[in-house]
Parts: C-alpha cells; sequence; structure tokens
C-alpha cells in the first residue's frame, strides 16, 4: 500500500471514530440538527474519499463541509426556529425542562423545627467544619459547604472521637473550635454555610449563642415535582396539586411554572409579526427605514462619488493624484473604527461638530442639535457617516467607469451641437449606468444589512416610547433581530428573532432576482450600441 | 489680461480645485483629527483640538497597563483569528477553484452557480441559528462552542468557497492549461500538478485573497459580537466598541490611541493592495 493511501485510510478512521464517539453524546443532548450536520459531514467525507471515483469532489468537499455547516445548514436551522417558540423560559426540549423540575426540593412542613446543639470549626484556610449533636450515637462531623458545593459534598460521618467522656467538646488537629463571639463577627459567611448529612437533609446554624452552645436546626429536603407521563402533567409535592401541561409549560393554579420547553408552533411568529398591532408598529417602521436608509445612503455616497470622478476627470489638472489618494483613505479604514471616531466628533456636549456649529445656533437662538439622541438627529447622523465611509467605494468605480467611455462619443456630441452638460446627460451619463448599476445594486444590498454603523454609531436608538418590543428610531431589520435576539433587554426572543431575518433573507433573495434580470436587460442595451 | 485668464482658468481648474479640496478636508478631517488627538496632551473630548499644544505617548501607554481594557491582548486575538482563518479560507478557496478551472465533471456548472446564489446571503444573516448550534456545541464538545476562538473561525470558513474560489477560478483560467498537459506527459499527477504548477502561478490571486479576507475577519463586529463574551478573547472590534460607551469624554484620548493602532495596519495594507482589492470587490465581494 502506498503512503497516501495509509494516511488517507488512518485519517478516515480516526474521523469516523471521532463521529461514532459523538453520535450518541448528541442524542443525549437531543441536538437533532447538530446530529443531521455531523451526519452529512460523515456521510460526504466517506462518500468523497474512500473510493477514487469522484476525482473533483476531493478537491472541492473540504470547502463544502464548512459551507453546509455553518451556511446553508444554520440558514436552514434559522428557518426551522422561526416556527417555534424558542425564547427565554422556552429553550430546553421538554424532557431537559422535566429533568430540571424533578431536581427541584422543597422542606416539608414536619421536617422544620428539628433543633440540636452545633460547633463550629474553622481551620487555617478559612474552611469551617461543623459537628452536629443530634442523638447519643449520632455526633455528625464534616466540612460545611455552601449552596454551590452541596452536590458535591461528601456525607458527614459519625464521630463518637469528638466528645470525651465527661460530655466535652473536643477539637480536631489543626483546627479551632469558634466562640460564640467569633461566630457572631461571622455570621453572614456562616449562615450560608451547611453540613450534608444525606442526599435531602442538611444540618444549618440557627441560633448563635455566645454562652453554651450554638444551636442548630435540621433542613430536610424532597423533591418537588413529580412527571407523570401517563397524564402528561406535574404533580406539585408541596401542595399535592396537579399541573397539567399547556403545550408549552406546566401550569400549576393558573400559574405557568418556569422554565418551559420549546415547541414547534407553526407560523404563530409570522402571525405575531404581522397581526399583532404592537410588534408589527415596530417592524413596519424598521422596514420602512431600512428602505430609505439603504436606498438613500447609496443615493448620497453615489452623487458625491459621482460629483468627485467627474471633477477630477479633466486632463492635466494639477493634484489630481493627490487628491485620489486622498478620497481612497475613508474607506481604507476598518468601519468599527470609523463609527467609534465620528460617535466622537458627533458627541452632542463634546464633541467637535457642535463646536462648529456653535456659532449658527446662537446666531438663530436654537438649541445645540443633541446628535443620536433624537429621531432626526439619529437619522442624518446615521446617513452621514455612512456617506463619508460609502463615498470613496463610489468615487472608484464611477472614475473607473468614466474613463472607459471612449472620448470619441462625446466629442461627436459636441460637434453635432450639444452642450457639455446635454452631452453629459445623454450619452456620459447612461453609458455610466450600464457598467455602474449592477454595484448600486450590490451597495444597496450590502447597506440593507449594514448592522456594523447603525449598531455601533446609534445602537438603533433613540428608543420609540412605547413598543412592546426594543426598537430604536434608527433600527434596521438586521439590527432590530439582533436586539430581539440577542440584547434588547426583553430576554432573548429567538423564535420571533429568526423569523424576522427570515422576511430579511425573502428581500435579499428579491434584490438578487432583480439585479440578475436587471444586469441582463442593460447588457442587451450595452449590445446594441 | 491677467483677470482674463484667472477666469477661464477657475473655469477649467480652479472650481475643481476648491471641490477636491473641500472634500479632501471632509475625507481626512476625522482621520487626523483621531491621530493627532491620539498623541495629544489633553484630557478630554470637551478640550480637544485639532492641533494639540503638546504632545505626548501617555494614552498609548495607558492601553499597555490598564488591565480592565487588555487591549494588546484583544490586538493578538484578532491577528489569531483573523490570520488563521485567512489561511484556511484560501487554502480551501483554491482546492475548490482548482477542481471548478481543471477538472471536467457532471455538475460543474450548477455547482459554480449554487455557490453564487449562496454567497449572496451574508452569514450573518442566519446569526440566531449560529448562535443556537454553537450553544449546543459548548454542551458536546466546550473547545470549539459558544465563547471559543475556534468555533469563531470555523464559521469564518464557512464562506471559503464562495467569491473567493470564483476569483481564484477565474485567475487559474488565464494559466494556459499547456503548462499542465506537459506537466501531465511528464507523468505528474493531479496533485503534483496543483502543488508544482498552478498553485505557484496563481500566488498573485492568492496573497489578495487573504488580503481581502484577512481584513473583512478584522473588521467583523455581528458574529465575533455573538461569539466572544469573555472580555481577555474579545477581538479588537468587540473590544472597543464594548468598554469606551459610556465616557466618551473622559475616554476620548484612549479612544484615539487605540483607534489608530486598531486601523493603521489594516489601512496601510488596504492602501497597498488598492488596485487589486477594489477589483476583487467590484467582482462580486464587499468589504464592511
Amino acid at each position: 500500500m502506498k503512503f497516501s493511501s495509509i494516511l488517507r485510510y488512518s485519517f478516515l478512521a480516526i474521523f469516523n471514530a471521532g463521529s461514532i464517539y459523538l453520535i450518541p453524546l448528541i442524542v443525549t443532548f437531543e441536538s437533532w440538527f447538530l446530529l443531521t450536520v455531523l451526519v452529512f459531514v460523515t456521510f460526504l467525507i466517506n462518500f468523497t474519499y474512500l473510493t477514487d471515483k469522484f476525482a473533483a469532489l476531493k478537491w472541492i468537499t473540504p470547502g463544502i463541509i464548512f459551507m453546509f455547516s455553518f451556511v446553508v445548514f444554520p440558514a436552514a436551522y434559522n428557518t426551522y426556529v422561526s416556527f417555534t417558540n424558542w425564547s427565554t423560559g422556552h429553550i430546553l426540549t421538554k424532557s431537559q425542562a422535566i429533568d430540571l423540575l424533578e431536581a427541584r426540593t422543597y422542606t416539608p412542613d414536619d421536617q422544620k423545627g428539628v433543633e440540636f446543639d452545633i460547633y463550629i470549626f474553622e481551620n487555617n484556610t478559612d474552611e469551617y467544619y461543623f459537628a452536629a449533636d443530634l442523638a447519643q450515637d449520632q455526633l455528625l462531623f464534616g466540612k460545611a459547604v455552601t449552596q454551590d458545593e452541596i452536590d458535591k459534598a461528601s456525607y458527614a460521618t459519625h464521630e463518637p472521637s469528638l466528645k470525651s467522656e465527661s460530655g466535652e467538646i473536643v477539637t480536631p488537629d489543626g483546627l479551632k473550635l469558634l466562640a460564640g463571639k467569633d461566630q457572631i463577627n461571622k455570621a453572614n459567611k456562616l449562615q450560608e454555610l451547611s453540613l450534608v448529612i444525606d442526599s435531602s437533609t442538611r444540618a444549618q446554624l440557627y441560633k448563635i449563642s455566645v454562652f453554651g452552645s450554638s444551636t442548630g436546626r435540621l433542613l430536610s429536603t424532597s423533591q418537588r415535582y413529580t412527571y407523570e407521563s401517563e397524564y402528561d402533567s406535574l404533580i406539585d409535592n408541596s401542595t399535592s396539586e396537579v399541573c397539567s401541561s399547556d403545550g408549552d409549560n406546566f401550569v400549576c393554579n393558573t400559574e405557568s411554572v418556569d422554565p418551559g420547553w420549546r415547541i414547534f408552533v407553526g407560523s404563530e411568529n409570522y402571525k405575531k409579526l404581522f397581526s399583532n398591532q404592537r410588534i408589527r408598529g415596530p417592524l413596519e417602521l424598521v422596514t420602512k427605514w431600512t428602505f430609505q436608509f439603504a436606498t438613500l445612503t447609496v443615493l448620497l455616497a453615489f452623487t458625491v462619488g459621482l460629483l468627485l470622478s467627474i471633477t477630477l476627470n479633466k486632463e492635466k489638472l494639477k493634484f489630481k493624484r493627490i487628491y485620489r489618494a486622498l478620497y481612497i483613505l475613508p474607506y481604507a479604514i476598518p468601519a468599527f473604527v470609523s463609527v467609534l471616531v465620528w460617535k466622537g466628533l458627533l458627541n452632542p456636549d463634546y464633541g467637535v461638530i457642535n463646536n462648529w456649529l456653535d456659532p449658527l445656533y446662537t446666531f438663530f437662538d436654537i438649541e445645540p442639535i443633541k446628535w443620536l439622541k433624537t429621531k432626526e438627529s439619529a437619522r442624518a447622523a446615521v446617513l452621514l457617516v455612512n456617506t463619508w465611509l460609502g463615498f470613496p467605494y463610489m468615487f472608484l468605480i464611477t472614475t473607473g467607469a468614466l474613463q472607459s467611455i471612449p472620448k470619441e462619443l462625446t466629442e461627436a456630441a459636441k460637434v453635432d451641437g450639444a452642450s457639455g452638460v446635454q452631452s453629459f446627460w445623454r450619452i456620459t451619463f447612461p453609458l455610466l449606468m450600464v457598467s455602474i448599476s449592477p454595484l448600486l445594486i450590490g451597495s444597496f444590498a450590502f447597506n440593507f444589512n449594514n448592522f456594523t454603523l447603525i449598531f455601533l454609531l446609534s445602537g438603533g436608538g433613540p428608543p420609540v416610547i412605547g413598543s412592546e418590543v426594543a426598537v430604536g428610531w434608527t433600527d434596521i431589520l438586521i439590527s432590530f433581530s439582533y436586539r430581539l435576539a440577542i440584547s434588547g433587554g426583553r430576554g432573548n426572543l429567538f423564535g420571533l428573532a429568526s423569523s424576522v431575518t427570515i422576511i430579511i433573507f425573502g428581500i435579499v433573495l428579491l434584490i438578487s432576482a432583480i439585479s440578475f434580470r436587471y444586469t441582463k436587460r442593460l447588457e442587451r442595451i450595452y449590445g446594441n450600441i | 489680461m491677467g483677470t482674463f485668464n484667472l477666469v477661464k482658468w477657475f473655469k477649467e481648474y480652479g472650481w475643481r480645485h476648491l471641490v477636491g479640496i473641500v472634500f479632501v478636508l471632509f475625507a481626512i478631517y476625522p482621520i487626523l483629527f483621531v491621530i493627532t488627538n491620539s498623541f495629544a496632551d489633553f484630557a478630554n473630548l470637551a478640550n480637544s483640538k485639532l492641533i494639540p499644544d503638546n504632545f505626548t505617548l501617555k494614552h498609548y501607554k495607558k492601553l499597555s497597563g490598564d488591565s480592565l481594557v487588555p487591549y494588546f491582548r484583544w490586538l493578538y486575538n484578532t491577528y489569531k483569528v483573523a490570520i488563521v482563518a485567512s489561511i484556511f479560507n484560501v487554502l480551501l478557496g483554491t482546492l475548490a477553484a482548482y477542481a471548478f478551472s481543471r477538472l471536467q465533471f457532471k455538475g460543474r456548472r450548477a455547482s459554480l452557480l449554487t455557490l453564487v446564489i449562496v454567497q449572496m446571503f451574508p452569514a450573518f444573516l442566519a446569526f440566531v441559528a449560529i448562535y443556537l448550534l454553537f450553544f449546543q456545541i459548548s454542551d458536546i464538545l466546550p473547545f470549539m462552542g459558544l465563547g471559543t476562538h475556534l468555533g469563531l473561525i470555523l464559521v469564518y470558513l464557512g464562506g471559503s468557497i464562495g467569491f473567493n474560489s470564483w476569483l481564484i477560478k477565474g485567475f487559474m483560467d488565464t494559466i494556459s492549461p499547456s503548462l499542465d498537459e506537459a506537466a501531465k506527459v511528464d507523468g505528474a499527477s493531479d496533485f503534483q500538478i496543483f502543488t508544482k504548477v498552478i498553485a505557484p502561478l496563481a500566488r498573485p490571486i492568492l496573497v489578495v485573497i487573504f488580503v481581502i479576507t484577512f481584513i473583512g475577519i478584522y473588521s467583523d463586529y455581528i458574529l465575533a459580537a455573538i461569539f466572544l463574551k469573555d472580555k481577555n478573547l474579545w477581538t479588537v472590534a468587540v473590544g472597543i466598541n464594548t468598554v469606551f460607551v459610556d465616557d466618551f469624554n473622559a475616554d476620548w484620548g484612549v479612544i484615539a490611541a487605540s483607534s489608530v493602532l486598531a486601523a493603521a495596519p489594516i489601512a496601510t495594507l488596504f492602501i497597498f493592495f488598492q488596485k487589486q482589492i477594489t477589483g476583487g470587490l467590484t467582482a462580486g465581494s464587499v468589504k464592511g
């Protein structure tokens, strides 16, 4: 066998072993989508590299795996999520939620109130040990742990050696018995600790006594909820209530038990988006602004870029190269930096822009503009900054396009008696649009989802007062969706957020389709000239 | 005579310089402002001005010594993620491009078309799904789950065979097939033709694709913001836009210094490769 084959088969063996190892793990976590991805990837890799039949696939498969795993599958998963109630309180699968609920405990009334003497020891690393004198043959001793450590703590053991024959408590080596006074000083900390006796019982410090020994109390806990699969309901053992499921939550006495679980809800999210007035309002507002923003921003940047390329499109103009080099600079800087800097310039209280405008404010006796704090100023600021970011690109592409238009055409027009303006609008501009318009559509599509600019400059704000979901006057669809899912301050509404991104998918698809047709049409026109 | 010439000069050239200079000021003012301010010896935004009276390096020094703002850690993270992701991006893209350019197979046109269609939808549109998917991966394979650089790099590799492959394929098509036929006659395998003939000849485009990808990943905000929750793992885009949000006035000097350090290498790279990058951009992919 050749070395390369050995390498290939060992790789396949290791890879498949890994997959087989992962499958049961994924099944336990019920991540069915992940399972699909893994099975697909495993299948594709074996299909490609096990035989020599598909030579081309060998080259393409590595890229395809990543494209499918992290672009195509997420897109499909996104669609699925948009049909679920996936959100804060409905993150888990049903069985995960039941497991979590069944692990909850409570202290039954008859278990409260058993009291006993408790002794507290400290070692020199700030750890504490309790000795609970429960009965003659039950002097329980062990390390006291905090709430978080209870699951991992070992149970207390009976230590008769801690008591001398005369009934005095004996301090073990390396420990120090805490007197009542010391206990009071550390009361806050000590009250957090408990001695674990068995899986459901703990001993805690209850009352500190300065003279004599302090009092401890037993805390016995029982399982709070039991799930009855036969009736698909939860029994609340503390009240003996039966809590039936309402689909995605158990309901005890009209109150939902948190957490619920995620389920398929059909078109619920879309219905919410389109018919719930308090969500539909914000969505309409955001959609409208997204189109306005993308259109205006392309228009403004294009106008400035074209103006500059026409201005500089003159033979023998001095410093042309210097101008060009400087115009490109805003484009060379990462947007996340530019936006941060502009935020400083636009700062209403200390920024340079209000400094400049100050004479105007004084002259016209008007309030200084609260940049980014009001609807109009925020929208204007977003457009201003995006024009700054975008005009260099427009300048570059229009310059290129202008230079590629044959001079004979404009010269011929001049001979026929056309003025400069006429020949520009009748000849240069239409020809320019042929080569530029696909790029303008591309720029529109890019700005339609220009999350970085909006989110970092205005955060989508200022907020629209009185809407049910977090939304601001400069939010575009993608930032709106981001706030629903990640940072809206009202929980993670994954289901609703992904239905908004599905709307974006739809619009992007439409734009692309138009762009394809439009480009073809323009090519025909161009071909006829 | 002189006046006449001036009017004529203005009509021909003068106004062009006027418009030109106005927009030069518009274009470079914010840049100059942030550069001078990063060296300026004043405390805050309120008393900042374009040309400071005294220059100092104190803002840069502050950046390196503040444990609450592990700025150089962020820079390191950004370079690490962007370089690793770009290398693999180019590698995967080149492999696919070779097949599309040199091998005849069924479904070649269809796959190329699929790539274009898939590429029209930016990967971050499915950010909810990416977040939830990696949230689940965290349970099973914590080293590549949410909050890890590896996970983020994997997501960035999702776009490796889109437009990149197109551009590389386009370049490979211009390499004369007689070269690989000659190699084939000499008994070279596909793999040898790729490593010995095509890939070395395609090096100019590979460098450009690497630079475009690197700048794109360096500048990404949304995916990095979703992925990275630990301050010490943030990229610089996430870091400076998370830490400096509350008190612009007091932080201005440090904001300026961190902006300059984050932008300068990228701007240099961009200007150096400007022609090729804008060529690539007009052919399809977009810079953020």
